[in-house]
């Protein structure tokens, strides 16, 4: 894949410039910063192969770590964990839910969504930080088992776990099935209210997880931490391949893409360059692989016009006109109404 | 081919009684009764708006009639979805094909019903070459052969993906198939293929539907012809036994 060619030369041209860029020290750290991106962009990939998006959860992501974090000061840290999961699940359930029954596009559901749980966080927070949180909880994100932080044992096995399923299992065929070709899917017997509700709450949960173990890495919850966060997640999964219209991507090629931005943007750091070049890097990279998804679309659909033409000149005469190749793949991330499909 | 005889002892796959369908104000549906036995294949004619596709998606589960009883074989049906009525046997092909573009014919054609290699817990892990295997047999026995079974299906030829599309409902397709509107973009050698397809699938004993506004092709493939105009049912009777004007007439309403 052209981001592991984009990685290794990032690697070599800031090797030029500071050898010390190499520590183990340095790398654990880009690692760990990638890691609550890399969690949600797994879930936020599911979501996007199967035609869906959800703008909001950068909210859920805050909203978990604040309830996470609120509920270790009053209880145990496992409770505090799964009631914040549960809060994340419960609002990717609401995104999924009002996007099924308002059939109105996703972008725009969560979208309100977005602003509406930020909303209720900045009211219920007080617009203040939560912290202070006890030692179990924040063991969660600052314990190294074996020497290597938490978070990235997580990310590394939530990876490695999402890639498989998604690759191997009918779940993961019936994903790539719903962002191809929704009706289809549903015709073929695809459960696809359950799957569609299914993948808001797994996005949901992906971000919340990120959030908890957030907070507990900082040992606090803050909303700002929310801010860059969806730009982030979105451009991870879209550079790493998941075309926005669906049916494509893989975990494989997310986690590649989350660890190429943020190789980027630390590398830059790192330089001495002007920490908001990363911001610069990042708009670019969404904007060039929304454009290179584009470019395949009108590729794909000029490979279609070939092999119709082929036929009709194969089989030769007038008389004989191209068979209808169907409609382009649909979904029901209804974007782009000025993109012919 | 089409059933010749006609027996009275034999029991329609499919049998429709009465059945009626409102949409708003508007009739879809008006006392239509229907008897669809296996093997033989029954052209659906009609105007635009005549009620084709809305007994059609009675018949798949997608629309429930207001009035009227739906019987698969001796057993009486009621709130039929389009999952049980897979179940049951019924599937159709339309003319657009609905395949998932970006998948590969393997995976379109046993979308839904993937052969799982062994599972672990709610995870059912696809057996890839049982897949392969099924399509690369279902397909030759169309005379379609993939030299790549991988590709998406997106980069193959018209005829390729309507052999993937009527593998695919063969797959659970074994009581009902309807075809819907099945060459009404294709050239004259591809509509002989076509032909060639729905003849094979009503010769393995699948009951045919064939809803076509190309009266030559329903008198060519169908062994009776039904008509329906504005919701009603005009015309039920066996091929030989109409005329080409007939038909039309029945489907039009002009008086001849």
């Amino acid at each position: 894949m052209h981001l592991i060619f984009a990685i290794g030369v990032i690697f070599v041209v800031l090797a030029f410039r500071d050898s010390n860029y190499f520590e183990i020290d340095n790398l654990r750290v880009v690692l760990l910063n990638s890691s609550s991106v890399a969690i949600a962009s797994v879930g936020m990939a599911y979501l996007m192969v199967a035609g869906g998006i959800d703008l909001s959860i950068g909210s859920i992501f805050v909203a978990a770590g604040f309830a996470a974090g609120d509920l270790s000061l009053h209880t145990s840290p496992v409770i505090a964990v799964l009631g914040g999961l549960a809060l994340a699940g419960g609002l990717g359930l609401v995104n999924g839910l009002l996007v099924w029954r308002i059939r109105v596009s996703p972008i725009i559901v969560t979208l309100g969504t977005l602003t509406l749980i930020e909303g209720v966080v900045t009211v219920v927070s007080k617009g203040a930080g939560v912290y202070g949180f006890p030692g179990g909880f924040l063991s969660i994100g600052q314990a190294t088992p074996l020497g290597v932080p938490t978070e990235i044992w997580l990310m590394i096995a939530f990876a490695v776990v999402a890639a498989i399923i998604l690759a191997t299992t009918t779940i993961g065929a019936h994903i790539y099935a719903l962002g191809g070709n929704r009706e289809a899917s549903e015709l073929a017997g695809v459960r696809v209210r359950r799957l569609t509700l299914g993948l808001f709450v797994f996005a949901g949960l992906a971000a919340g997880l990120a959030g908890i173990i957030t907070s507990a890495r900082f040992g606090v919850a803050d909303i700002s931490f929310g801010v860059d966060f969806n730009l982030n997640v979105i451009t991870a999964t879209i550079l790493g391949g998941v075309a926005f219209s669906g049916g494509e991507g893989t975990v494989g090629g997310v986690m590649l893409a989350v660890i190429f931005l943020n190789v980027v943007s630390s590398g830059l750091i790192a330089s001495g360059v002007n920490p908001y070049y990363s911001d610069v890097i990042t708009g670019a990279a969404l904007v060039v692989s929304v454009g290179l998804e584009q470019l395949t679309h009108e590729r794909n659909d000029r490979i279609r016009r070939e092999v119709a033409l082929a036929e009709m000149l194969a089989a030769g005469g007038s008389d004989e006109t191209a068979a209808p190749v169907g409609k382009s793949s649909r979904s029901f991330a209804a974007l782009s109404p000025w993109r012919d499909r | 081919m089409t059933t010749g005889t006609r027996t009275t002892e034999r029991v329609p796959v499919v049998r429709c009684v009465g059945l009626t369908k409102f949409f708003g104000g508007v009739c879809g549906l008006a006392d239509v009764s229907l008897d669809l036995f296996a093997g033989e294949i029954v052209g659906l004619v009609g105007e635009n708006g005549a009620g084709k596709s809305t007994l059609t998606k009675i018949l798949s589960g997608v629309h429930s009639p207001d009035r009227g009883e739906l019987w698969f074989g001796s057993e009486r049906v009621g709130s039929l979805t389009p999952h049980r009525a897979r179940m049951l046997g019924v599937e159709t092909v339309y003319q657009t094909l609905e395949l998932c573009d970006n998948r590969s014919a393997p995976a379109n054609i046993v979308l839904g019903q993937e052969p799982v290699r062994f599972s672990v817990g709610p995870l059912k892990f696809v057996d890839r070459k049982a897949a392969a295997r099924i399509a690369a047999e279902r397909l030759s026995s169309f005379g379609t052969a993939l030299p790549d079974s991988d590709v998406a299906v997106r980069r193959l030829s018209g005829g390729q993906r309507q052999a993937i599309a009527i593998a695919r409902a063969m797959m659970r397709g074994n009581r009902l198939m309807t075809f819907d509107e099945p060459t009404a973009a294709l050239g004259i050698r591809q509509k002989r293929a076509t032909w060639d397809l729905i003849r094979r699938v009503a010769s393995e004993g699948v009951a045919v539907l064939l809803i076509s506004h190309n009266v030559d092709e329903v008198l060519e493939l169908a062994g009776r012809i039904v008509a329906l105009r504005l919701g009603r049912l005009t015309l039920d009777a066996r091929t030989e036994a109409v005329t080409r004007d007939e038909v039309e007439a029945h489907m039009s309403g002009l008086a001849r």
